[in-house]
């Protein structure tokens, strides 16, 4: 069943202003719904950047905290330009995996590619998969061994995270997996190598009632995106597969 | 401070002084003028300690000094001779600070979001951002604002469809950014 679902309402949900069972009745319609989970998204994502935008307004008059309040300026500046590429640059891609897309920032060997750095850091990469498509799953393991294989012949020193949420969380779930194996083989040749798994996708499926295992070698962010924030701000590349 | 000293004598000072940081947080996102937020605080820490005892309910004490805030901010728009108006006012007024295309252009993204809110006409910027930055209820908003509570749903409402345009229409046009490089 799906019926629209009014702006006011889902803006009530963000701001935790219904009760238990109008949130859950909304959460259960999520499910099925993606542009409606799009919607609560975006929401989200908007209500985070006017919380940074104002995380640290400008001083009057107090020179003695200047530096200060400019260095953690340029990091919350740096952390909303990240959430206004994620929000309006990738999320059309984000939680509704398929339905529309966006201009593409810049390429790299034909993907996706962001950084926020002056200049991006070919050593430290975040290859983030949503999708349980095995092709795909395939596609993120090659892409992983390939930057490291070129890394360790080039004598570079890199890191590599490959950040799994939403469907894709399947690459990283025991008895889902089609490549444990070899992502467990992986994780032992490349100490560099950290799978990450989303905890809100876990909780997700959990909530479908789902019993989550994650491969020994997955660790756990508490969100994708805040991952990927981070990330960002640290100067990594996101590649999107 | 026993709790029958604190019933007949408000908040002591410290309680007051510590909702400093996020009165001014709101203020500035109200006028995005340091100045003028800065001014506004103090009246308004100010104001609340003098008026300490009319508040009864301590757990309340932030509500009700962005209350006695938003009343400064009020009489401080009314002072200005260029309006007389204060409800049209709270439709139109925009904030004095560059365009989100300005900010991005600079490569100010904390500036462009400013900027898009300042383009919110007054009323939904000051809904806004009470909910958005201090987490603050919807009845609690309807309170210091003193409007009903469906005038805050339906402005929030506005303020971020709005806003989302914005800045969507900005990013448009930043996936060009320099900041961006191709990764070889």
């Amino acid at each position: 069943m799906s019926h629209h679902v009014s702006d006011e309402m889902l803006h009530a949900f963000v701001d935790g202003e219904l009760d238990v069972a109008e949130s859950e009745n909304l959460i259960a319609q999520m499910r099925d719904n993606e542009a409606l989970s799009q919607r609560v998204c975006d929401l989200s994502s908007l209500k985070n950047m006017v919380q940074l935008a104002y995380a640290a307004p400008p001083r009057y008059g107090s020179g003695a905290v200047h530096d200060r309040g400019l260095r953690r300026r340029r990091l919350v500046q740096r952390c909303a330009y990240a959430c206004l590429f994620l929000t309006l640059g990738l999320s059309a891609g984000w939680m509704v995996r398929g339905v529309g897309s966006t201009e593409p920032v810049a390429y790299w060997e034909g993907r996706e590619v962001v950084s926020l750095a002056v200049e991006a850091d070919p050593g430290k990469i975040l290859l983030h998969i949503d999708s349980g498509l095995p092709e795909k799953m395939l596609d993120v393991l090659d892409q992983a061994e390939r930057y490291l294989d070129q890394a360790e012949a080039q004598g570079r020193a890199i890191q590599l995270e490959v950040v799994a949420n939403s469907r894709g969380l399947n690459l990283l779930r025991a008895g889902f997996s089609p490549y444990a194996d070899r992502i467990a083989q992986m994780r032992q040749r490349h100490a560099n190598l950290h799978f990450i798994a989303c905890s809100q996708s876990v909780a997700r499926f959990a909530a479908d009632g789902e019993d989550v295992e994650l491969l020994p070698v997955a660790q756990t962010a508490p969100t994708a995106i805040g991952e990927i924030v981070s990330r960002l701000q640290q100067g990594w590349t996101y590649v999107r597969i | 401070m026993s709790l029958i000293t604190r019933l007949i004598f408000g908040p002591p000072k410290s309680d007051l002084e510590v909702l400093r940081p996020a009165l001014y947080r709101i203020a500035y996102a109200w006028s995005h003028d340091a100045a003028l937020a800065d001014d506004l605080v103090q009246e308004t820490l100010s104001k609340a300690w003098t008026r300490r005892s009319q508040l009864r309910d301590a757990q309340a004490v932030k509500p009700w000094a962005v209350s006695i805030m938003h009343h400064c901010w009020l009489d401080h728009l009314r002072s200005r001779r260029d309006f007389d108006d204060v409800d049209s006012l709270h439709d139109t007024l925009e904030a004095s600070v560059d365009t989100p295309e300005q900010c991005c252009d600079r490569e100010q993204v904390i500036a462009c979001v400013r900027a898009a809110v300042a383009q919110l006409p007054l009323a939904q910027r000051q809904v806004l951002t009470l909910v958005d930055l201090e987490e603050f209820a919807y009845s609690e908003v309807a309170s210091i604002l003193d409007i009903p509570i469906g005038t805050v749903m339906s402005r929030l409402s506005r303020a971020r469809s709005a806003l989302k345009l914005i800045l969507q229409r900005k990013m448009q046009s930043a996936t060009s950014r320099p900041t961006l490089r191709r990764v070889k």
